[in-house]
């Protein structure tokens, strides 16, 4: 590293002094941050890292990038930096969890911006939830689950957290599924855990984390992905039921398209604060598509299991605006459903 | 079962192949600079480093991270013998005895102490590792939500043993700790409790902060007060350091216990070294032949935190390559490894390579962990000589700098101001505790272990209802509870009966009405002292932080609620037996600090300008962001509180701010807020 340094740094000198006479892109020797609301070493701060030391090659300019975990709130923190305290000028990228855009509708405490003012550059990855049961439980069939007699015991993190809490709060709720949600583990490995355990059924998150570390227990068939909720089927389940084509009523569908399928595309959203500057947030849209596209950082993501699908900047400002459309009725019972 | 042997022999010679251990050596180095900077700890180099291990090979990549993570613990003991600062929030109990040490001129032998067992209870966690691969499986998926919060339970009740001669005060102190875990949101129902409507207490309160304002703080007043060296009285020649190594070996079986306890919590998850050291360490004290020592400088109490801490490391890989569920907040991290190298942490890590698995590269990190410290012991050896000369120079030049690491160790765990003020307010707490001799190592105890017992609490009345006391697991740690509780009791009842024996006929000769009742007509007088009144705020806070939760619901209010009822009628009691001038338990429990030579008078003016330094360091960073308040403050303190020359100043204010912006701000990218006066 410190090698590394040594010849960066003259290298930085000898490019700023080459190119202070010529008409220069803006980005040219600054120092761009992304501040990611979660702490070193989880899945947000390591997208941002792998994602920035990628990003710099199509930033016209070449920008340093560096990374800034600013934690606290589940992330609220860092998301009201941005709004209210971050310079508009293209240089502070905000990362936090895509839910407080929901969570800002839905009259969450201590968020302090408008979702409709901030500027959007994109996500790198739209989740896809699985609901997982062990063999163990009895239950290996979406059939066998809506006949069970006793709920399933399905694990959670937290109220209010994408997934797993919410997920399942959702599924139950518009496919009638028997569900107790069992919440305050530490997180979805801990749940993992407990399932191995036969304390809990199972849980629903995120595939590829699913896929990445219960992948012996897939192939064995002691863990059996029973339910998908995508907008469309994944590619490596083409056979597992998709939630949304279960629902029987418009309030079901409009349930699980709001809560998992929105909020799982905006989950990992890049952010601007507001009143950032046009042409920038444009530069920067583009080098973030263009990022998703490069094949060294589609290797390097491919082997930290990072999932790559990306959502555009426009899709993510279309349906944080389709958040605030939604009427006072279903917001009522979507918070029933969260939170009751 | 020769094929594991066999693998295991192999996996030692894989580390001498290529460039593992140059790059092991990186890791070592970057490992050792981060244990000894309070605040920056394990985690955050771990993760800071994982970008790096794309382009290295799984045995190269796991050489580097274990590396450096096996060795923070090891010289975070320096920093909390040294200065008091717990170097890791995992070797804050070095302190309590580590630091006496140093200041009674022993700072070699307590560094001995510590390197020597740090080093036999990191091997001991790396063998239980090896040792246990083949058969951990079963016995983990053992243990669900219900025994894991009977063993939370088990580590709370450590708090009476922790407590030492006067346990009322342990109790509290104990239950204190358990009321501020509950700060921020309630893990089940999302609901807030005791946050001001601050959203950085959302997340609790720190570990991090707490122990340095519960340590350090007190420290540094005394060391404002007395200003001498560190070390008060004379440092012993280099034969203190030998001294403290053959104290690892003569109290042998305590170092060997405490690994066990170390390696042990570490399995658990969330609990990890930063319950273990207190573990070890009161079982240390449980089972001394002098407890009456510990607080005041006693070797044991070095070495069974000492060897604890970095035996946990061993612990907390077992979960995490057998499940892929980290033991601790660094095995998660490395767990992150695990998936860049497409390795899946299961039943695979313990197949020979020949059949698809990684058995190799799962006993290498057993080598790895064994040969990393023992390289760190060794480097640290060869250096401490200056490191112990620190404890000679005069507080004048060193406090600047221990100011420095207090707040910024403060700040960096989270990147939060308001952490500096958490700092202050613990720091007040624990220098009133030391002052009023209280006990403070119950209340860093139950901070750890509040949460982990209530979550657990939770999640197994969810999932079993009340049945969840009949498992199996759980009678047998609730025994294992009641055994804790009350063996000592009974032995102690059984070694009076003996002497009471063999000394009856001398006591009856000469016997005297003392030990008669008191006089009933002794009229009852009331002393309401300081000691009384900072009891009084203890009760007055509780009955605060009851009615406060009045409004929870059952989910948020039991725990709120159970302690803060039993921790209002303690100190209740306590305030009673503070106006009655009484003192439990079985005697005069004696100040565990040296009797100061300083007038009173001055000593007071003393303080009364630490506290403005140390209020005027946040003051300052609030106002001017740290990146001017540091060499501010630095030279302010130089030439104005210290009176040391311009030039030496100057040096001294231009190395601290060096040291600020190459580390944190340069390389480290720490996110500092501006002043107010700038924004």
């Amino acid at each position: 590293m410190k090698l590394r340094r040594i010849v960066l740094v003259p290298l930085v000198i000898l490019g700023w002094m080459a190119a202070a006479t010529a008409q220069e892109p803006f980005y040219k020797s600054k120092t761009m941050r992304i501040v990611v609301g979660f702490s070193a070493g989880g899945g947000f701060d390591t997208y941002s890292r792998v994602l920035s030391r990628h990003m710099v090659r199509h930033i016209p300019g070449s920008p340093t990038i560096i990374i800034e975990n600013m934690t606290g709130a589940g992330s609220l923190i860092a998301a009201n930096h941005l709004y209210k305290v971050a310079k508009p000028d293209g240089l502070t990228v905000g990362h936090f969890i895509g839910g407080l855009f929901l969570g800002q509708v839905l009259g969450q405490k201590g968020i302090q911006f408008d979702a409709r003012k901030f500027e959007y550059i994109g996500a790198p990855v739209r989740d896809h939830s699985v609901c997982a049961l062990s063999k163990a439980s009895g239950v290996t069939s979406l059939e066998h689950w809506l006949a069970a007699k006793t709920p399933l015991k399905m694990g959670g993190v937290a109220p209010g957290s994408s997934t797993p809490d919410n997920v399942t709060r959702v599924l139950r709720t518009a496919l009638n599924l028997p569900i107790q949600v069992v919440t305050g583990y530490k997180g979805t490995a801990d749940v993992r855990l407990a399932v191995d355990g036969g304390e809990l059924a199972g849980g629903c998150w995120g595939w590829d984390s699913v896929s990445a570390t219960w992948r012996k227990a897939l192939s064995s068939g002691d863990v059996v992905v029973v339910l998908q909720a995508g907008r469309k089927p994944h590619p490596d389940l083409p056979n597992v039921p998709l939630a949304i084509k279960l629902a029987k009523s418009e309030d079901a569908r409009q349930l699980i398209e709001v809560a998992i399928h929105d909020d799982a595309e905006t989950l990992r959203t890049y952010t601007l604060p507001p009143g950032t500057p046009k042409d920038r947030v444009r530069i920067l849209q583009k080098a973030f598509a263009d990022t998703l596209k490069d094949p060294e950082f589609l290797a390097e993501a491919k082997k930290a299991n990072l999932g790559v699908d990306p959502v555009s900047g426009e899709e993510i400002e279309k349906i944080i605006a389709g958040f605030f459309k939604l009427s006072p009725g279903f917001l009522a019972k979507l918070k029933e459903v969260l939170y009751g | 079962m020769f094929e594991i042997a066999n693998a295991f022999v192999a996996s030692f010679f894989q580390l001498f192949s290529g460039s593992v251990l140059l790059l092991m050596t990186v890791g070592i180095v970057s490992g050792f600079a981060v244990g000894i900077l309070p605040g920056l700890g394990g985690p955050t180099t771990l993760a800071l480093m994982l970008p790096f291990i794309f382009q290295m090979k799984p045995i190269e990549a796991f050489a580097f991270l274990l590396g450096m993570a096996a060795v923070t613990a090891t010289t975070g003991d320096i920093t909390s013998i040294l200065f008091g600062i717990p170097g890791e929030p995992t070797t804050a109990a070095t302190i309590v005895d580590g630091h006496p040490m140093a200041k009674k001129g022993e700072a070699g032998r307590a560094l001995g102490a510590a390197l020597m067992s740090s080093l036999v209870g990191a091997i001991f966690g790396a063998f239980a590792l090896a040792l246990s691969i083949p058969v951990v499986r079963p016995l983990v998926l053992a243990f669900g939500s219900p025994e894991f919060f009977m063993l939370a339970l088990l580590g709370i009740t450590f708090v009476a043993a922790l407590s030492g001669e006067d346990p009322l005060k342990g109790l509290v102190s104990g239950a204190l700790g358990l009321l501020l875990a509950t700060v921020g949101l309630d893990p089940v129902s999302g609901i807030e409790r005791y946050t001001l409507g601050q959203l950085f207490l959302w997340d609790g309160i720190g570990l991090v902060p707490v122990t340095i304002g519960l340590f350090a703080i007190p420290e540094i007043i005394d060391l404002a007060v007395e200003q001498t060296s560190i070390a008060r009285q004379q440092v012993g020649k280099i034969g203190g350091v030998m001294e403290g190594v053959k104290d690892t070996f003569r109290h042998w079986g305590l170092v060997m216990r405490c690994s066990a306890i170390g390696t042990y919590a570490g399995i658990i998850p969330g609990m990890g070294g930063a319950v273990s050291q207190w573990l070890a360490y009161a079982h240390a004290q449980q089972t001394a032949k002098n407890p009456e020592q510990f607080g005041k400088g006693a070797v044991e109490g070095v070495l069974g935190p000492g060897a604890a801490n970095n035996s946990t490391l061993g612990g907390a890989m077992i979960p995490t390559t057998v499940f892929g569920v980290p033991g601790s907040v660094m095995t998660a991290i490395l767990l992150g490894a695990f998936i860049i190298h497409g390795i899946v942490p299961g039943p695979d890590m313990l197949i020979p390579e020949a059949r698809g698995g990684h058995l190799l590269l799962t006993f290498s990190f057993v080598w790895v962990i064994v040969l990393s410290n023992i390289l760190t012991v060794g480097i640290c050896l060869l250096f401490l000589q200056p490191l112990i000369k620190l404890t000679q120079i005069r507080a004048g030049l060193l406090m600047p700098f221990i100011l420095l690491l207090i707040y910024l160790g403060a700040y960096a765990e989270k990147n939060t101001f308001e952490d500096l003020l958490i700092v202050l307010a613990i720091g007040l707490l624990g220098w009133l505790m030391v002052i009023f001799d209280w006990q403070r190592p119950p209340l860093l105890l139950g901070l750890v272990l509040g949460p982990l017992a209530e979550n657990r609490l939770f999640i197994s009345m969810d999932n079993f209802g009340l049945a969840w006391m009949w498992r199996p697991g759980v009678l047998l740690i609730f025994a294992v509870i009641l055994f804790g509780l009350f063996y000592p009791r009974i032995k102690k009842r059984r070694e009076r009966k003996k002497k009471a024996v063999s000394v009856s006929v001398e006591q009856s000769l000469t016997e005297k009405p003392e030990t008669a009742a008191p006089a009933p007509a002794a009229p009852l007088r009331l002393k309401f002292g300081r000691a009384a009144l900072f009891t009084l705020s203890i009760v007055l806070l509780t009955a605060w932080a009851l009615w406060e939760g009045r409004n929870f619901d059952f989910h948020s209010g039991l725990f709120p609620w159970t302690i803060g009822i039993s921790l209002f009628v303690l100190a209740t009691i306590q305030l009673g037996v503070d106006l009655l001038g009484k003192k439990l338990g079985t005697g005069a429990a004696g100040s565990a600090q040296t009797r100061s030579e300083v007038p009173k008078r001055v000593a007071r003016l003393r303080t009364a300008r630490i506290c403005a330094w140390n209020f005027g360091y946040c003051l300052a960073v609030w106002l001017f962001g740290f990146s001017l308040a540091i060499p501010l403050i630095t030279f302010l303190y130089l030439k104005a509180e210290a009176r040391e020359k311009w030039w030496m100043s100057i040096v001294l204010t231009f190395a601290a701010w060096a040291f600020f912006y190459a580390l944190f701000d340069r390389f480290l990218h720490v996110p500092f807020p501006t002043g107010k006066l700038f924004s």
